[in-house]
């Protein structure tokens, strides 16, 4: 708990930090930490699978890209689709794929398990290029009316103003990350993390184990959907390369493996170190997936934890008197 | 009244009879050892009767019910638990999570999202008796993993029991076990399963003969014998196929 704390102190600093920011640095690198936030939130959703479930999903742009697709052709076609509504829409969407694909995936794991979401994840990705007439092939949806913020009689945001957006964005990405916290701390989170230990004996203890996974996809793919949507609103255009290629499933899973999939903030850590790798990187190569594979492949060599594993060992180093406290503390 | 029996139970594994006819009787209350040479067919017939697999051909009951193909989370909700041969606790846990997995599955919790579990005082407060009925409080907030082995098999019993069923199931616990952990097992079984009734397999005879009222031997996938220690210990048949090697 008081790990935990810390975290979110450490969080609400970011947080403070993060609202002088567009003062300060302006509009280009507001929309950076935009971008971060929503990989963040992306990254923690898939997080719920990988490291609490123990579920190495090849597919979860299917509900980043699902959420994404569906908020951009409601606003489309909908006139007047309200803000909160679009955005509902898309973690609703990523739901909607969920129930399809979890009685299936529930029932497999280890290889196959992860096949048949590079599976879906491809399906997906093909249906969206070659059903063009909706979804617009190659080009996508883009174009769409971003709505205001209305709260009838109170308030009215204009949500096309990237300032007020990035409020928006991060206000959203923080409810979500404290709903999915929560989640991993309730008697149903201790179940999926036994899960992920010893399914076998999660059944022997009287619990459904295959309805426990499908809850965990709704509710991953239901955040992923959330940064799906929120994705599609910031760059008024959703792709199939933008949001449905296998690169978006590999995103997270290098986040959460760079971050530390042990920790609930790992992902965190995660997507802000492959941020700044490509703003910096950016700068000096075209090539700077070249720079993060290079750091992926030396993290999962030589840092199977992480970055929150690397820092849970110097905590570990520093108090080295409570000897087991640190290993025990994390994802449980 | 017999809280569980089986009747002209088979089970084989691709052509392979492993099991063949098997009769058992559970009365509520009894504690019952299934014992047999290595192979005999013991664990596979705890598999079929927890749900682990179905039967090849025959019928499971408890509590009056017919239970053939349960699932074991359904067999656990009416009260069935077990324990099993090879320690299958959840490793990255304390001893207080996997204690408390049980006390959860006790008390129904289930799917339950909207409350934090650290902040559920009276699960906590029944996980810590547990700990401490088990002698297991100094561990508990030790990952399971780190446990020596004979702490880890005894959590590995309580948490079948932390379910608080009505029949225990009991796959070799002291399996691995010291002289001296053997007999501080011992103690802790018959402690934790007063009052319920227990069926175990068990391979150490001193074990059995000191705390089963009612024995079956199963041979080569069939029961050989099934009565009193005293009766099964001077069974001509039990002693050619099993006891004679023993020299009990």
């Amino acid at each position: 708990m008081k790990q935990n704390l810390l975290n979110w102190i450490f969080l609400a600093a970011i947080v403070i930090i993060a609202a002088f920011i567009p003062m300060i640095f302006g509009i280009y690198y507001s929309n950076v930490i935009v971008l971060f936030s929503i990989f963040a939130l992306y990254a923690v959703s898939y997080n719920l699978l990988l490291g609490y479930t123990g579920l190495l999903s090849f597919g979860h742009a299917m509900f980043f890209g699902g959420g994404a697709y569906a908020t951009a052709l409601a606003l489309t076609h909908i006139p007047g689709f309200p803000l909160l509504l679009a955005l509902l829409t898309g973690g609703l969407a990523a739901v909607f794929l969920a129930l399809i694909v979890s009685p299936l995936l529930v029932r497999v794991s280890g290889t196959a398990f992860a096949m048949l979401t590079l599976a879906f994840g491809q399906l997906l990705y093909v249906i969206c290029l070659k059903y063009r007439e909706v979804t617009g092939g190659e080009d996508g949806v883009g174009g769409f009316p971003i709505p205001s913020l209305n709260i009838p009689g109170i308030v009215s945001i204009e949500m096309t103003d990237p300032l007020k957006y990035y409020y928006f964005a991060l206000i959203v990405v923080l409810l979500s990350l404290f709903i999915m916290w929560f989640f991993t701390k309730t008697p149903f989170g201790q179940i999926v993390v036994s899960i992920r230990d010893n399914a076998n004996r999660v059944d022997y203890l009287g619990f459904k184990v295959p309805h426990s996974k499908a809850i965990v996809f709704i509710v991953s793919g239901f955040f992923a959907g959330i940064a799906g949507a929120l994705y599609a609103m910031l760059q008024d255009l959703v792709s199939t390369d933008g949001a449905l290629t296998v690169y978006m499933s590999f995103f997270p899973i290098m986040m959460a493996f760079i971050g530390g999939i042990g920790s609930y903030f790992g992902p965190i850590y995660g997507a802000a170190i492959l941020t700044i790798i490509d703003e910096v990187a950016a700068a000096y190569t075209e090539h700077f997936e070249l720079v993060t594979g290079i750091i992926f492949i030396l993290v999962v060599l030589f840092a199977p934890l992480g970055f929150a594993g690397f820092l849970n060992f110097v905590k570990i180093k520093w108090s080295a008197r409570s000897s087991h406290q640190g290993t025990a503390e994390e994802v449980s | 009244m017999n809280i569980m029996e089986t009747k002209g139970l088979y089970h084989d594994f691709k052509g392979l009879k492993v099991l063949f006819d098997v009769n058992l009787e559970i009365k509520e209350g009894e504690r019952h050892a299934i014992i047999g040479p290595n192979g005999a067919g013991k664990t596979t017939l705890f598999n079929v009767i927890t749900g682990t697999y179905e039967p090849s051909k025959g019928h499971i009951f408890f509590k009056e019910r017919e239970i053939t193909g349960f699932k074991p989370h359904q067999l656990t909700r009416m009260g069935m638990g077990r324990s099993f041969q090879i320690t299958s606790t959840f490793t990255r846990l304390t001893a207080f999570q996997n204690i408390r997995m049980g006390v959860l599955s006790k008390r129904g919790i289930r799917f339950n999202l909207f409350q934090l579990l650290d902040g559920m005082n009276e699960v906590t407060e029944e996980t810590d008796q547990i700990l401490k009925r088990i002698n297991l409080y100094g561990e508990r907030d030790v990952p399971a993993s780190a446990l020596s082995y004979g702490k880890s098999r005894s959590l590995e019993i309580s948490m079948a029991l932390a379910t608080d069923p009505d029949l225990v199931m009991l796959d070799e616990p002291t399996a691995g076990m010291s002289v001296d952990e053997t007999r501080t097992a011992v103690k802790l079984i018959r402690k934790l399963t007063e009052g319920k009734t227990m069926v175990i397999i068990e391979h150490d005879m001193d074990v059995v003969f000191s705390l089963a009222d009612r024995i079956t031997v199963l041979h080569l996938g069939a029961i050989l014998a099934s009565g009193a220690p005293d009766e099964i210990k001077d069974n001509q048949a039990v002693k050619d196929a099993y006891l004679g090697e023993l020299e009990v």
